[in-house]
Order: structure tokens, then C-alpha cells, then sequence
């Protein structure tokens, strides 16, 4: 009994004299780094003075203050207007956190041009900046429908309504979300939801009657940059996909699958409007409906998408702007 | 080697398996409890928005049957029906399945129960910690706190699991008494088939008692996904193992001993190698107790490292990211009301019974020293506990005194440090005087002081609390007593409380300013029909002014017909 316990009480203190010390660790961030005084202990630098994002390029931004803070860095293209903004919490900003690929926040996207970077600090007054060229702008991968860019396809089809006040057509100006043309389409249509439409063909790509997209409608997304103008929430876009599905270079709505995509512009200013192919459903006047065909999405059968413009016709004057209509594939568009 | 298979009766009842030889028996019990309050609050406009007063009750019933198909069998089904008050007619009715659970001896060797289980293991591997109320309940409050043990099913620290659990023991001639082997496995959660895969918790111990004198035992428990039950691959794993020994040696007048536990654990996901944590922990006594005078006496020492993780017995019983049922409002701007210690003892659905993988926040007014129990992380120092009984049954005191530190700083090197200081004086006056009616005064009281001194002010912090309940139950005349409580709850200081991510590592620290006090005096009338019948009307006035700008006050009336069949 004595030898058990007397071998307990010398276990009992070897138990107890083993613990390492942690004088050197803390658990969290250091309190010094919140709570101290703030000041800049390098400026904000740019990894390069000029950047070829077209040709994979990047561009990274570096600083370094005295105490851990939450940050903001802006970059925005002086032509363009356009808006990267990253943001982060650390006392040390380097290339983990700005690396840039030429990708914007809010469109419209980076042009070949001069950008300014602006580093600030969410309650204080201090604002570090840079600049940096974009000497050519990020391409984006992805099968183009179409970026206006080249004028109207003639590949293509459309329709107009004999409305009022009617302006369907292509237009060149600053205000583009990508190079710098875009299609308008406004008018007032008192009889019909229809404003008017385009009829992007297959054919008008490369002869083909299928455009030529994966068969996967689980990788395969498509994209729009819609504009939404002030005041007027009228406007719906509406996109249809015909999937010719016997392959005989013609569309049956009777037997073959036509998914719709509608879209209610009721914000303003230039948004990116994404889907995945396969979340594209069967609509019949706006409301889900089961498809004539074999009711599968056959992203690689599509032989035409058809781009209409609706309004309610007591709603009056109807107005949209369209532009960078792409697939993509893995994700979708990044601009 | 010789020995002998037998099964060892460490869970309650199972002997009374078919004692009655019935087949099917009724158990559960009943409860009523019909309150009206009245809220007040004081602010600069009067407050028209809240209700002020409220009445409310309900009517419940649980309704087990326990059928004994042989005598080796045991299966329980309990139902509750409960009725809100005011929703008579199938309105306002609820119908649950309360417990479910079989158990039984399989071949004469190894019992098992499946089902809901409660269990535990040692206070660092699965332990249900009570690490907010510091304070014996007596009388009025006592009342309460049965109510929230019977609805969150806390009994001796067990934890409410379901799964299955099995135990059986061998039992030796010479050399070492027995060897008694424990095991359980509970589901913690089940898949979502996407991100979330199913989650087991499981383990068991083995306890060797080689004399009276000396037992030692090792004890494994694990937190684990099973992988390829969803589309995620990040498995989680926590796992903890201890052993715990205890030694003594006895003499006619004195009794020394040594206990203790000591062990490691390892928490980590498979996709975060970075993010593993692993650490060990030692605590363990002296015991002296000199038998003839009634004294105990031990010292003892503990250290859990910063990083010891142990899902099972770090878990807390409330959940502080719950908000109020009762008056969760107040005032025109219709603030939210803080759980204070009067909804802690009030309702039972603050409480969980799930075993958490994260770090649960936690009150450090009321508990900063040790907010989850003996196995709280990052925690050293000894502690001490002296306690008196006489033989008479008049008195019975104890005080434990902690002095503690932290392992690891938390954002800066300097370290917090604990005092903790906790007793409890129960006076038998019926016992003094001889008298048949029971007449019982309970003083309670724990007093936490955490300091940490630094040159930096924002690394300062001085948080005080006090804890204090004074109880008392008077029979007046057979089977019926006067209640009578006076519980208050203090804290003045600050803290710098961690803001964790779901990794559980600090990425901040939020301030936590307190300066206030919640007064609780209750008094009533309990009749007791038998031992486990009784009748209590309560009434308490509930002072708090924790949010200065807002102090408020609760009055409330209630009665209490309980019931165990």
C-alpha cells in the first residue's frame, strides 16, 4: 500500500514538471498590432509600371503600415471609369492579397489606359496611392456572340416593332462595359410585349448549324452585361436557346427544346448577368413549363439564341443596353 | 490465468428489471406551472411598446412504458404530450417522443443499452460540465434547476446521446481485483450529402482496481466524420486519451490519498495539416481527510495546455448565441434582453444537449476562471478544497480556492490570472434542535477576481464577480415548508473577449465592459403529497442592471405541481 503510494506521489510529480514553456506564444493577434498608434512604414508600391494582361500578365500591389488594419486598395482605369477592389486586414499587403489579373469589380472592364491605385484605411484619413498601364486589357476566354464591336453580323436576324420613339441599333461611346460599342434597344410598343428582337444564328458564326459549345450544360455558362437606364424598370430581356436536337439544321418548337432565360432590368447602371446553361429553364409565357423535346440540355445542339426585348405594353417607353454577350466555360465570366 | 466473468451493475435500475415480475410498467412524470409577470423597466421615455404583463403557463405530461419482454430486457418508449395553456381542443397541444431506449444483458457477460444513453467518462474526455451555476440551489431555486436537469436530461454530468453503449467486467483472484471495460458510440450528426458528412462520436475506458487502495484506469474518446458519406473530403477528428489513477493509504484516524488524470489530445481536419492542434493536460491531488473530525482536506495542480481540445467535456450546457424566449424585448427601441441569470435558472431552452466541435462562447462575468469546468484549455495553477461535515449532521461547509493562470497570452505576452473562490454552509437547524420538521438555511457563495497587468492599457483587464445565494426551507407543519431565497449576482471590470473563426483560432478581440448587479428574492409555500409529488407557489422579484441606461425588474407568481411516477 505504502510502495503504491509513494510510487503515485513521484509519478504525480513528473506529470507536473513537464509542461514547456510558451513565453514566446500567443494565441490571436497581437494586441499591440489592433490597438497601437497608425502609421505607414512603406507606401504603396506597384510590382510594375505597365501591364500586358492580354498576353497573361499580373500585377501585384505592396505596402507595409505599423499595425494591423483593415484596407481597401481601388484600382480604377482612368478612361474607362472601371473598378477593381480588393480588401483585406494585416499590416503587411503584399502579392497573396492584390495579385491582379486585369479583372474588374464593377464594369465596366479595363481598357488599354492609365489606372490609378488607391490604398485607404476604412476610418482614417490616410490614402496611399500608385499607378499602373494596362498596355493591353484581360481577353477572356469563352465562345463570343457577340461584343457589337464589328457592327451588326449579317449572319443575324431582327425584328422591330413599328413603335414609337424606336432605336434599335448598334452605338459607339464612352460609356461601352467592354471596347466600346454596345446595342440599344428602346422604343414604346402600345399592342404587344414584343418591343423587338435578334436572332443570333449558328450559322452566322462559322457555317455551322450548331454553335460550337461543350456538351456539358453543367460547365457551360452564359453571360450578358445588361444596362439598366434610370427610372424605368419596364424592360425584360429575354433569351431564348433553340436546341436542334435531330440535327437536321432547323429548330422544331413541336418536338425539340426551347429554354428561355428572362431577365427583369430593374436596376441601374451596367450589370453582368450569368447563368449556368443547365439552370436555364423551359419558360411558356414566363412560367416554368415541361419541354417539347427530349428535355435534356443540349448545350452542344443550340442553332440559335434569340435576344428579345419585352415591355409591358401599358408601361411605355421601354429601355435597355446590351453588351459582351459570351459563354464561358468552368465558371462564369470573370471580366 | 483464472478469472471470472461477471457483469458489473454501474448503471441505476437494472436490477429492478422484472423485480415486480411486470411485463409493462408506467413511469414518467408530470408538470404543471401557471406564472404571471409584470416587466418594468426604467428608461428616459416610459416604455409603451413592451407588453407588461404577461400570463402564461402549461399542463405536461410524460408517459413512458417500460416492458420487460424477459428478464434480461428492458425497452423504454416515453411520449410527452404538453399543452400550452389557453389551447385546449388540439390547439397549442404538442406530441413528442421524449425517450427511446433498449437495454439489456446479453449472455450473461455484456450489458448494453441502445437508444438514448446518458453518459460519461472522466471529467476530460465526456463530462457535462455545470460551469454556470457556481452555487448550490436550495429551496425556490432548487425547484428550478430540477425542472431544467429533468427537460435537458443533466444528472450526475452525464451527457444525453443517442447511440449505443455496452460495458461488462472481469473479475480476477489475485493480483488485481477487476477490470471493468466501457464503451459507447453516438451519432453527433448526420450527413447533408453535400458538405457535411456524418459525424460519430464514440469511445470507452478501462478501469483497474487493483485493491481498495489503488485503482488506475485509461480512457479514449474520439470525434470523427466518416469520410465519403458526403461530397466533402475535409474529415474532422478530434480524439482525446487519458489515464487516471487514484491511491490511498488509510489509518485508524487519517486517510491520505492521491488522484488525478492526465492525458493528451488531437484535434485536426485532413485538409488542414496547418491547422492541427494537439496538447496534454495533468491535474491531480493530495486528499487528507481525518475520519474522527470530519475534515477534508486537498491540494491540488492543473494544467491544460493552451490547445487541449476535448469535444466532450469542453462542451457548455447553455448556449449563449440563444436569445430570450421570455421578454426577449424592451423598451421603445425594443432592445434585445441579455440572458441574465434569472433566464438561466428559468428556461430550459437556453440549454443544449449537443456535443459542440467549436469553442462555445461563454459569460465571463459569470464564469471566467474555468468557463468550461475542470478540462477549460489554457489554464495552470492548484487549487484547494476544505470541507467539514459533523457528525451530527448540523453543519456541513466547504470552500475551494483556485489560483490560476493562463498557459499562452492571449494577443500579448502577459498572462491572465484567476482567482476563484467558491463555498457553500449548509445548516441542519432541525438537526440542531432535534426537531422532526425539516429546517434547512443554505449559504452559497463564488467570487472570481481575473487580472492581467500590462503597461499597455488596452492589454489591462480587471474583471470582479460575485455569486452569492442564501436559501432556506422551513417546515412549518408536516409536509408543508416556507421557501425563502435570496440570490445576487455582481460583476464590475473589463474583458477582452477572443472573436474565434470557424477553426476556432482568434483573429480578434472584442471589449467587454460590465458594471452591474442582478438581485433575485423569491419566497413561497411548498406541500409536498409524497416524496416525489408536490405543490410550490413561488413568488420573486427580479432586479437587474447590468445595461445601465436600462435597468429592469421582473415580478413573477407561479405555480408548481410536479410530479414523478
Amino acid at each position: 500500500m505504502k510502495k503504491i503510494f509513494l510510487i503515485s506521489i513521484v509519478g504525480f510529480s513528473l506529470l507536473t514538471s513537464c509542461r514547456k514553456e510558451e513565453i514566446d506564444k500567443i494565441d490571436g493577434p497581437s494586441l499591440e498590432d489592433l490597438n497601437g498608434a497608425f502609421s505607414v512604414i512603406n507606401g504603396l508600391q506597384s510590382s510594375k509600371d505597365s501591364v500586358d494582361f492580354a498576353a497573361g500578365e499580373t500585377v501585384y500591389f505592396t505596402a507595409e503600415i505599423a499595425k494591423t488594419t483593415p484596407w481597401k486598395l481601388r484600382v480604377v482605369g482612368m478612361t474607362s471609369g472601371a473598378e477593381k477592389i480588393m480588401t483585406g486586414t494585416s499590416k503587411i499587403i503584399d502579392a497573396s492579397q492584390t495579385l491582379w489579373n486585369g479583372s474588374t469589380t464593377n464594369l465596366p472592364m479595363f481598357r488599354s489606359e492609365i489606372c490609378k491605385v488607391e490604398l485607404t484605411f476604412p476610418g482614417l484619413p490616410d490614402t496611399l496611392t500608385a499607378a499602373v498601364k494596362v498596355i493591353n486589357p484581360k481577353v477572356n476566354a469563352g465562345f463570343l456572340i457577340s461584343d457589337f464591336e464589328t457592327g451588326f453580323n449579317p449572319g443575324w436576324t431582327s425584328f422591330i416593332q413599328s413603335g414609337a420613339d424606336m432605336d434599335f441599333q448598334i452605338k459607339s461611346d464612352v460609356t461601352a462595359p467592354e471596347g466600346n460599342a454596345y446595342y440599344n434597344m428602346a422604343g414604346t410598343v402600345d399592342w404587344d410585349w414584343l418591343v423587338g428582337l435578334i436572332n443570333f444564328k449558328a450559322t452566322a458564326y462559322s457555317g455551322a448549324t450548331v454553335l460550337p459549345l461543350t456538351s456539358n450544360p453543367n460547365n457551360l455558362y452564359f453571360n450578358v452585361m445588361v444596362y439598366g437606364e434610370v427610372g424605368l424598370t419596364n424592360s425584360l430581356v429575354l433569351f431564348q436557346f433553340q436546341e436542334d436536337e435531330d440535327a437536321n439544321g432547323t429548330f422544331d418548337s413541336a418536338t425539340e427544346d426551347l429554354y428561355s432565360h428572362q431577365i427583369t432590368i430593374d436596376w441601374v447602371g451596367w450589370k453582368l448577368v450569368s447563368i449556368k446553361y443547365s439552370d436555364i429553364p423551359c419558360l411558356v409565357n414566363g412560367s416554368p413549363a415541361t419541354a417539347n423535346g427530349n428535355g435534356q440540355h443540349n448545350s452542344d445542339k443550340i442553332n440559335q439564341i434569340n435576344m428579345l426585348h419585352l415591355a409591358n405594353p401599358v408601361s411605355g417607353f421601354a429601355k435597355s443596353k446590351l453588351d459582351y454577350i459570351i459563354f464561358t466555360e468552368n465558371g462564369p465570366l470573370n471580366p | 490465468m483464472r478469472f471470472t466473468l461477471y457483469i458489473t451493475l454501474l448503471l441505476s435500475s437494472f436490477s429492478a428489471f422484472a423485480q415486480e415480475g411486470k411485463k409493462v410498467q408506467f413511469v414518467g412524470g408530470a408538470r404543471s406551472l401557471l406564472s404571471h409577470s409584470d416587466f418594468t423597466s426604467k428608461t428616459d421615455v416610459e416604455d409603451t411598446v413592451t407588453s407588461r404583463k404577461m400570463t402564461g403557463g402549461y399542463a405536461l405530461i410524460d408517459l413512458g412504458f417500460k416492458i420487460n419482454p424477459n428478464a434480461t430486457t428492458e425497452i423504454l418508449g416515453m411520449i410527452r404530450i404538453k399543452n400550452d395553456f389557453g389551447g385546449f381542443w388540439g390547439s397549442g397541444v404538442n406530441f413528442d417522443v421524449r425517450q427511446l431506449y433498449v437495454k439489456g444483458v446479453a449472455g450473461n457477460v455484456l450489458r448494453y443499452q441502445i437508444g438514448n444513453i446518458d453518459y460519461k467518462l472522466s471529467p476530460y474526455t465526456f463530462y457535462n460540465h455545470n460551469a454556470d451555476m457556481l452555487v448550490q440551489s436550495t429551496a425556490s431555486l432548487k425547484i428550478k434547476e430540477d425542472i431544467l436537469n429533468y427537460e435537458t436530461f443533466y444528472k450526475n454530468n452525464t451527457w444525453r446521446q443517442q447511440g449505443a453503449a455496452a460495458d461488462f467486467a472481469l473479475k480476477f483472484p489475485k493480483m488485481i481485483q477487476e477490470m471493468k471495460f466501457n464503451g459507447f458510440i453516438t451519432r453527433m450528426n448526420p450527413t447533408n450529402m453535400t458538405n457535411i458528412l456524418e459525424r460519430f462520436y464514440g469511445g470507452g475506458n478501462i478501469t483497474i482496481v487493483q485493491s481498495k487502495y489503488f485503482t488506475i484506469g485509461g480512457n479514449h474518446v474520439s470525434v470523427f466524420d466518416l469520410k465519403q458519406t458526403a461530397a466533402s473530403n475535409d474529415a474532422y477528428r478530434n480524439s482525446v486519451s487519458t489515464g487516471t489513477f487514484a491511491s490511498s493509504m488509510e489509518f485508524d484516524k487519517i486517510k491520505f490519498g492521491i488522484d488525478g488524470e492526465t492525458g493528451f489530445s488531437n484535434s485536426f481536419s485532413s485538409q488542414d495539416n496547418e491547422g492541427k492542434l494537439s496538447d496534454y493536460f495533468v491535474n491531480a491531488k493530495l486528499n487528507v481527510e481525518a475520519k474522527k473530525l470530519g475534515i477534508k482536506f486537498n491540494l491540488g495542480y492543473m494544467d491544460n495546455g493552451a490547445d487541449f481540445r476535448s469535444a466532450g467535456a469542453q462542451s457548455k450546457r447553455v448556449d449563449y448565441n440563444q436569445v430570450n424566449n421570455y421578454y426577449d424585448r424592451y423598451t421603445n427601441a425594443q432592445i434585445v434582453r441579455p440572458l441574465s441569470m434569472y433566464d438561466l435558472y428559468n428556461d430550459p431552452t437556453l440549454y443544449t444537449s449537443s456535443i459542440n466541435t467549436g469553442i462555445m462562447t461563454y459569460n465571463p462575468s459569470i464564469n471566467n476562471a474555468l468557463p468550461y469546468g475542470t478540462a477549460t484549455f489554457n489554464r495552470k495553477g492548484i487549487y484547494s478544497t476544505l470541507s467539514y461535515e459533523d457528525k451530527k449532521k448540523i453543519v456541513a461547509v466547504s470552500a475551494t480556492y483556485y489560483k490560476l493562470s493562463e498557459i499562452r497570452g492571449q494577443g500579448t505576452l502577459n498572462l491572465k490570472s484567476f482567482d476563484y473562490l467558491k463555498g457553500n454552509l449548509v445548516f441542519d437547524v432541525s438537526n440542531l434542535l432535534k426537531w422532526k420538521l425539516k429546517q434547512i438555511i443554505n449559504v452559497g457563495v463564488a467570487y472570481q477576481n481575473t487580472q492581467r497587468k500590462s503597461d499597455l492599457s488596452f492589454e489591462t483587464i480587471s474583471l470582479k464577480s460575485t455569486t452569492m445565494n442564501v436559501g432556506v426551507e422551513l417546515e412549518i407543519v408536516k409536509d408543508l415548508s416556507i421557501l425563502g431565497n435570496a440570490f445576487m449576482f455582481s460583476s464590475v471590470g473589463n474583458e477582452l473577449l477572443p472573436v474565434r473563426n470557424d477553426k476556432g483560432e482568434i483573429i480578434n478581440f472584442n471589449p467587454y465592459l460590465v458594471d452591474g448587479q442582478e438581485l433575485n428574492i423569491s419566497a413561497g409555500l411548498k406541500f409536498n403529497f409524497s416524496k416525489d409529488v408536490y405543490l410550490a407557489c413561488l413568488y420573486e422579484q427580479n432586479k437587474n442592471n447590468f445595461n445601465t441606461l436600462n435597468p429592469y425588474n421582473i415580478k413573477q407568481l407561479m405555480l408548481f405541481y410536479v410530479m414523478k411516477f
